[in-house]
């Protein structure tokens, strides 16, 4: 393995920040492909950065034992905001801006502006394929999914149902994407996918060994490395368009106490929280499955407004 | 008219109240919508918002002689009011950049509704101003900036007093802004001036008397002695800008007044190191201009930005579509 510093800059006390780039060179000449994982655009989103942990020290041991099986070649940027991640912050500290709204803007000028243009030009460089990782929000709980914007799905589907992932949503292009590296590096030709899993500011050890499969699976299939050994079958994910998704929303504001995780099949009726008055613990409202399905996403935030979020269903068939 | 538009309550203390307010004359041709506080420690906006507040509640009880009210006028001072109460830029319960929400939905969390309130209760407005201070850690001296640069624009820029005006870049990230929305619908400028957590209450009443007179102009405001003033206005085009970036970390000791023209060749500042004192990097302007931006907060980070110049364009008037 090859660590390279993609990106540099001195703090105002003359250390300096690096955001460093691992690479798993190929054995064959040319490489069949090449694949980045990226992580740690929004700094707290701790749960990518441990994926791509997993992933370096994998690939190491394989490339100091076996480098005849990288037929491909493989590049780990595992913390790419890293000052936001030093504090576990979502933006990128001192700015107060989120780098992951920072790859088409062509206003204004600044460290976090400079920065994503050298990660996007870097990642256009040196991969074929991206996988862009991140954790949900500090207030939603996500089973392990990849999101696709609508017109990039042809390409991408057939990536993301490698991965090992409950659940493909693919949904329609909105203006709040256009500035994301997973929509640039897509525009640009390179298929992204982006992965969300778990929670801010924690790391749930069986969503990320779940997708550490899913992603050594990608590489197999993609021929990036092989194996003589036989592999698990990885879990084929539901995909689902926004017709699907019931979304559950609060009525008031208060605290959400959840009856129930995420990863389930609710059947309609059933009991998914309350919302309790924050100053005397009455029940406001009972928050039901509405229909059959899939709860893939679920508040873990307790304190809440109305129209906040609670939890959101994947409706497996339309009925 | 003081007009609650949104309340929200909270799990704790008072409810989220957005408030707009509004005066009308007889004619409801001419309207006009104003807008601060998208950033909830751009202070000069809101002040102004007060001031222009109370001389209209003058004008309306007959106390401004010779003023009388003649259109539609829509003041919000306060729109990310989570985030101003508590003292940020961003409310810190969702981090999210309130400027990036529009035009917003009213069934969806709470930036997402305070949006859609603004947006539906300003856009059919003919004119529009957001007033705002520069971005966190930086000071702007008085200027306009337009995405859409028509030449009513133009005109109603050259009523409001600050004696520049910046064509925007359009970048996908300024789609979802009050700006980019309304100019569906009507002309608008967003008026930036001074520094964030920071009241400059002399650049206040200057820019205070401009507004006025944008009142005047538009026609939603009358005074039979009174004619509007027709500001000279400076137009510089996007490209025609320099942005300086330091090489070092440090501390940022500028040499330089904003809103100072500057020659090229010129000392902007220096980096000093932050522990010895010693010069790191001194600043010379590549090219001459108007110091429009200027870092305020004096700890820099290498590849930061320390100013903006508005380089002289020999295109000064306007270019006509
Ligand atoms: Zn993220």
């Amino acid at each position: 393995m090859k660590s390279r510093i993609i990106n540099s800059y001195q703090t105002p006390s003359g250390q300096r920040v690096e955001v460093v780039k691992q690479s798993f060179s190929s054995f064959h000449k040319p490489p069949i492909k090449r694949v980045a994982f990226v992580s740690g655009l929004h700094g707290n989103e701790l749960e990518g950065i441990y994926l791509c942990n997993l992933l370096t020290n994998y690939l190491k041991k394989l490339q100091n034992t076996q480098p005849e099986k990288f037929l491909g070649e493989v590049h780990i940027y595992p913390s790419v905001n890293p000052q936001a991640s030093a504090i576990g912050v979502r933006l990128w500290p001192f700015l107060s801006v989120d780098l992951n709204r920072q790859f088409k803007n062509t206003s204004g000028n600044s460290l976090a502006r400079s920065s994503a243009e050298t990660l996007i030009k870097d990642l256009k460089a040196s991969a074929d394929i991206v996988v862009d990782c991140h954790a949900s929000n500090l207030h939603l709980k996500e089973v392990p999914q990849i999101r696709i914007i609508e017109g990039f799905h042809k390409k991408l589907i057939p990536l993301a149902v490698q991965c090992n992932v409950d659940l493909i949503w693919v949904h329609p292009p909105s203006p709040v994407f256009e500035s994301t590296l997973g929509y640039n590096l897509n525009k640009s030709k390179i298929p992204t996918l982006v992965i969300e899993t778990g929670i801010a500011l924690r790391i749930n050890q069986d969503f990320v060994s779940q997708l550490f499969k899913g992603m050594l699976n990608l590489l197999y299939h993609l021929g990036v490395i092989v194996t003589d050994k036989i592999q698990p079958k990885v879990n084929y994910p539901i995909v689902i368009q926004p017709s699907q998704v019931v979304i559950l929303q609060s009525d008031f504001p208060g605290f959400f106490i959840a009856n129930t995780d995420v990863k389930k099949n609710v059947s309609k009726g059933d009991i998914i929280g309350k919302v309790l008055d924050s100053m005397n613990g009455e029940i406001l409202q009972e928050i039901t499955a509405p229909r059959n399905g899939f709860l893939f996403t679920l508040r873990e935030h307790p304190l809440i407004y109305p129209g906040d979020l609670l939890a959101r269903i994947a409706l497996k068939e339309m009925d | 008219m003081k007009e609650t538009i949104l309340s929200i309550p909270s799990p704790f203390g008072p409810s989220i109240d957005l408030l707009k307010f509004s005066w009308e004359g007889n004619s409801r041709n001419e309207t006009i919508s104003i807008v601060s506080g998208l950033h909830g420690n751009q202070l000069n906006g809101i002040y102004l918002c007060s001031r222009l507040t109370h001389f209209l509640d003058s004008v309306e009880a007959g106390k401004e002689p010779n003023y009388y009210l003649n259109g539609l006028i829509n003041i919000i001072p306060a729109v990310n009011i989570p985030a101003i109460q508590e003292g940020n830029s961003l409310w810190s319960f969702n981090d999210l950049d309130t400027n990036l929400t529009f035009p917003g939905n009213k069934y969806g969390e709470i930036s997402e509704r305070i949006a859609a309130t603004v947006y539906q209760h300003t856009k059919n407005s003919q004119f529009g101003i957001i007033l705002k201070s520069a971005n966190s850690h930086y000071d702007d001296a008085p200027h306009l900036s337009c995405l859409n640069l028509d030449r009513l624009t133009k005109d109603f820029a050259s009523s409001l007093g600050p004696k520049i005006l910046r064509g925007t870049k359009n970048s996908t990230i300024l789609h979802l802004s009050l700006h980019k929305q309304w100019l569906e619908e009507m002309s608008a400028v967003v008026l930036s001036a001074g520094k964030p957590n920071h009241l400059d209450q002399s650049l206040c009443e200057t820019l205070f008397s401009g507004l006025v007179n944008s009142l005047l102009w538009t026609g939603v405001l009358g005074n039979d002695l009174k004619k509007p003033t027709k500001y000279q206005l400076q137009f510089t085009k996007e490209n025609n800008e320099e942005f300086i970036v330091s090489h070092s970390g440090g501390f940022f000791l500028p040499a330089v007044k904003l809103g100072a023209e500057i020659e090229t060749g010129q000392k902007i500042g220096d980096i000093v190191d932050l522990y010895s004192g010693i010069v790191l990097e001194p600043f010379l302007s590549q090219s001459s201009g108007h110091l429009i931006t200027l870092r305020d907060y004096p700890i820099v980070y290498e590849k930061e930005l320390l100013a903006i110049l508005l380089n002289k364009s020999k295109l000064s008037f306007w270019p006509f579509k």
